[in-house]
């Protein structure tokens, strides 16, 4: 906390600003706030806080408090009566304009209600832990040599020992173990089993009651595991299961604690925690605690003691950093200090504990639905504002019999409350309809969030309703009670000067360039999913079907699969490429001179055949062959200046602390994804020990016929554990959810955006037409063409639609550059079309609704429209 | 001869205002006050009572410049009027007088 950002109390704060009589407050709050900071330096937050509060609660005297007004409120039950009663018929006279005006807002506001909704549940994370304000995680920022740094939300194990030992700063260390995860067995049983492997204090520094067990001295003794509630009952069909064993791997564990169900709003998720004691006692898992580059799956978590800063603890990280960064050169680790509640929502850190909704993310949203409900709102404005005329007299009338400015803006505002409230009910319906496709959006959406209705968000969705209800409602309220009394009564028809005109015409352009700019972003992002899909990535992915296979034995499986009939080949390898995982490490020549982040996955030797790598020189790898044999791609060649392929035959560079022998060049292929270049590369062989992803080819015409198969031999070898398979191009498109997801977010903003432009602009279609019947008619009876008619009537709309577009097209052009394409390397070509088609689809649209009015005017019979003059 | 309308708390902020000269604005009376520990006002008393002597005629207040750790809230600073000051002589004297008409002052002993 630095010294600027002190402040009191916020409560306090408000409601001196509240009571306090205005011309004193600055005096007055500028002494106490003054006092406070001299107190908090003397004497501390606490202290000077509740001397605060103290003197904010002694303020309430008659000296400071303001005078309140007091008027003559006799009839005021009265006027609101007739004020609704006058809504309602209003609502029911102009029955077209009040449904434009409740669809409208029950669209937007469904939107508003799952914005409302969801970030109310993100802010919710964590918040249940009673020590929340001082616990922080320790993160590092790595930089690997020749790279730039990279922020982990991992640290490693080592610091947590190290600080426990060497440090009294903080009061208590949690390091956290990500890996209780895969199977269990109880009995003869299975069942799947997600958790951590966690310090001894940890059900101390968090909020996670037990309601069996001893909290203090549950995760003391190694091969110790608390479970939650909804594990027991799953497992066990019971919750009072201390004592019981369950068997992970080779290691038996007794469970010491059942957990009361943890809430979803933790960052941390878990069926398990199992004591990090069970590790330490292992010699073959000793480089987790004390090798200060092992950082990639365990977490830190500590609270500060009573007398700390913030600052003591980065010191103490500091001096650990200088000494272990010290000892080696390949890397450089700057440990930090992220609050617990700035966890999550988050930063794009790696290696988060589960999925950490980005921060943007949330922002996005919110800002989406507020571009949304603003436009809805212009709707409501633009309607009201045309039809003020209408309401003229009455306004009239009301103020000859008395009525005050302010009355008869309450009046024009509590109408749009009116409509807003209803509207609500209409958008509680949508927002239930909407609500699993919002969850079903991305993966941050469905794992992290789930939407449900707590008591209190009902009242934020009436206030919700009740503020977008006076947003509406405030800018014609203001116009209307502006007319004056001499000229309504007088029937002047043209009240006001033309500058409202100009207002509603704003109004219009800007929700038209909302909406072409959603659906010109919805059409790029679109192109550039499909752009990433079928990406010519060098290599084969038809027809290959992956399979996830963790334990080992992959001969096993290979040897079965290749007698199926159908199957071209079967190979294996580290990890699929082109699905977002990489590998690395620096390569050194031999001589030492030079080094390099060369990217890698360990293949077997049926897989550069099976994938269809186009080998340049060399060959392929051999079973029989030395360990060592490495085939590398272009890149690499001339990154190390090995010469033309043949030439780097034979040469030799160190590569994972292994002198590796080139044996094969292969052309260059996209590994990574489209927002990676493609660089230096290499295959490692591999027979058995990284082999984790299993790839057929199936030729076969008979597709399912052969899944069938593959499943039926998996299940020979592999009866208890259930297949894991897709076809590459679904993890593929798996890989490039984000995009979609942000095309299936854009697409569903840009439908509302449209439906809200295009039900304003009818209402306003129906208004001129309506306001302008007789002039229509008499210009009909005079001859006039039905296009002349259109023309006249479309002139002024077409005119706000250019000009929307001219607005909408370069600054969507230029969003989509720097927000979506940031990262990528492999984008799209931008032509004329992909940015004018979604302009012109919107005009024609627009077009059609207006000439859909002026045909119904031009065709009605004259003679009824000019009769009652 | 006029009554002078002083209370004795009243009198008490004038004097601290005279006493810190140009420095007089609400948080230095206050903490002058209750310097010695022997009284604890809040702010809000404090106030009650300067604007009552501001009513009265024996303060004027003139506004600070804005100051940044205020979060830029002007500080107001007090001075005496002349009004003020005479009152506060004018009961001096008048309390002077009575002392000088006391022979002695002698502590009643108690008994317990």
């Amino acid at each position: 906390m630095s010294e600027t950002e002190i402040s009191p109390p916020k409560f306090y704060n408000k409601i001196f600003e509240w009571f306090c009589n205005q011309d004193l407050y600055f005096e007055l709050q500028g002494d106490l706030l003054e006092e406070f900071e001299v107190n908090y330096h003397q004497k501390g937050i606490k202290t000077a806080n509740r001397i605060y509060k103290k003197e904010v609660l002694k303020m309430l005297r008659p000296s400071v408090v303001k005078k309140v007004k007091t008027q003559g409120q006799l009839n005021n039950t009265a006027m609101f009566r007739n004020y609704t009663l006058v809504a309602f018929r209003n609502l029911s006279r102009n029955k077209l304009f009040s449904a434009i005006n409740i669809i409208g807002l029950a669209i937007s506001m469904a939107v508003g209600l799952l914005a409302i909704t969801f970030v109310s549940e993100i802010n919710s994370y964590d918040k249940f832990h009673e020590n929340r304000d001082h616990i922080y995680r320790i993160v590092n920022t790595r930089t690997n040599l020749g790279q730039s740094p990279q922020e982990y939300a991992t640290t490693s194990l080592l610091t947590g020992v190290w600080l426990k030992e060497n440090s009294t700063v903080f009061e208590k260390v949690v390091p956290v173990l990500n890996g209780f995860n895969g199977n269990i067995k109880y009995g003869e049983n299975r069942f799947s089993v997600r958790g951590q492997l966690v310090g001894e204090d940890f059900l101390d520094l968090f909020t996670f009651p037990l309601l069996y067990g001893n909290s203090q001295t549950a995760l003391k003794e190694p091969n110790s595991v608390v479970i939650t509630e909804n594990f027991a009952l799953r497992v066990f069909s019971k919750k009072d299961v201390v004592g019981e064993i369950i068997q992970r791997g080779r290691d038996q564990f007794t469970i010491t604690g059942v957990m009361q169900q943890p809430p979803s709003v933790s960052h941390i998720k878990f069926d398990a925690i199992a004591s990090l004691k069970t590790y330490e006692a292992k010699p073959s898992r000793a480089r987790f605690f004390n090798d200060w580059g092992t950082m990639w799956s365990s977490y830190v978590y500590v609270q500060l003691g009573a007398n700390s800063t913030i600052e003591h603890g980065q010191e103490i990280l500091d001096l650990l950093a200088k000494q272990e960064n010290a000892k080696q050169k390949a890397y450089e680790i700057k440990p930090g200090l992220e609050a617990l509640t700035d966890i999550f929502p988050g930063s794009g850190k790696y290696n988060q504990m589960g999925t950490v909704m980005p921060k943007e993310n949330v922002n996005q949203i919110v800002i989406l639905a507020l571009i949304v409900l603003f436009s809805a709102c212009f709707n409501y404005s633009n309607l009201s504002i045309a039809k003020s005329l209408k309401r003229a007299k009455e306004i009239g009338v009301r103020k000859v019999a008395g009525a005050r400015k302010n009355q008869l803006f309450i009046q024009f505002v509590s109408e749009a409350v009116i409509v807003s409230v209803l509207s609500l009910v209409i958008a509680f319906f949508l927002f239930q309809l909407i609500k699993p496709e919002f969850l079903a959006l991305n993966s941050y959406t469905s794992r992290t969030t789930t939407l449900d209705l707590l008591p209190r968000t009902y009242f934020y969705f009436l206030g919700f309703a009740i503020l977008i209800g006076f947003l509406a409602g405030a800018l014609p309220a203001i116009l209307m009670t502006r007319f004056k009394t001499i000229n309504i009564l007088k029937g002047v028809t043209q009240i006001g000067s033309n500058h409202k005109l100009n207002l509603r015409k704003i109004m219009i352009g800007i929700q038209f360039t909302l909406s072409m700019g959603f659906v010109i972003i919805v059409t790029l992002t679109q192109k550039q999913y499909k752009h990433a899909l079928n990406f010519d990535l060098g290599y084969e992915t038809e027809k290959i079907i992956n399979i996830y296979w963790e334990e080992r034995d992959i001969t096993l499986i290979k040897t079965a699969f290749e007698k199926i009939p159908g199957i071209e080949g079967v190979s294996a390898s580290n990890f699929q490429h082109s699905t977002g995982t990489l590998n690395s490490d620096i390569a050194k020549n031999l001589e030492g001179t030079d080094s390099a982040t060369v990217y890698n996955n360990y293949v077997d030797t049926e897989y550069l055949n099976n994938m269809g790598h186009r080998l340049l020189a060399g060959e392929n790898f051999k079973a029989e062959g030395p360990t060592d044999q490495m085939v590398i791609n272009e890149t690499l060649l001339s990154r190390f200046k090995l010469g033309n392929p043949n030439e780097a035959i034979g040469k030799q560079l160190n590569f994972y602390d292994k002198n590796r022998t080139i044996v094969g060049v292969v052309k260059d292929f996209h590994y990574g994804t489209i927002y990676n270049q493609i660089r230096p590369f290499a295959f490692l062989w591999d027979s058995e020990r990284y082999l984790y992803h299993v790839n057929v080819k199936v030729t076969s015409n008979d597709m399912p016929g052969t899944l069938a198969q593959v499943e039926n031999a998996w299940n020979e070898i592999y009866p208890e554990y259930k297949l894991n398979s897709s076809f590459y191009s679904e993890d593929i498109k798996r890989t490039y959810a984000d995009l979609s997801s942000s095309a299936k977010t854009f697409g569903m903003l840009a439908m509302v955006a449209i439906c809200i432009s295009m039900l304003g602009l009818l209402g306003m279609a129906v208004f001129t037409t309506e306001a302008r019947i007789k002039e229509l008619t008499i210009r009909k009876v005079l001859g006039a063409s039905l296009s002349s008619l259109l023309s006249l009537l479309s002139k002024s709309f077409l005119t706000i639609f250019v000009i929307a577009a001219c607005i909408a097209i370069p600054s969507t052009y230029y969003m989509f550059k720097n927000l979506i394409l940031k990262n990528i390397e492999y984008t799209i070509d931008i032509g004329f079309w992909e940015l004018a088609s979604g302009s012109i689809l919107i005009i024609i649209i627009a077009l059609l609704t207006i000439t859909s009015q002026t045909l119904k005017a031009a065709r009605s019979n004259p003679a009824k429209n000019l009769r009652n003059a | 001869m006029k009554r002078i309308n002083l209370g004795e708390f009243e009198e008490i902020a004038l004097l601290t205002v005279l006493v810190l000269g140009d420095n007089a604005y609400g948080v230095s009376i206050k903490t002058e006050i209750n310097m010695d520990g022997k009284r604890s006002i809040s702010r809000g008393a404090l106030h009650t009572a300067l604007s009552r002597l501001e009513d009265k005629g024996f303060l004027t207040s003139t506004q600070g410049d804005s100051i940044k750790s205020r979060k830029g809230m002007p500080r107001r600073y007090y001075q005496v009027t002349n009004k003020g000051k005479l009152a506060l002589q004018e009961v001096r004297e008048m309390r002077d007088a009575l002392w000088q008409r006391i022979p002695s002052v002698r502590m009643e002993l108690n008994y317990v």
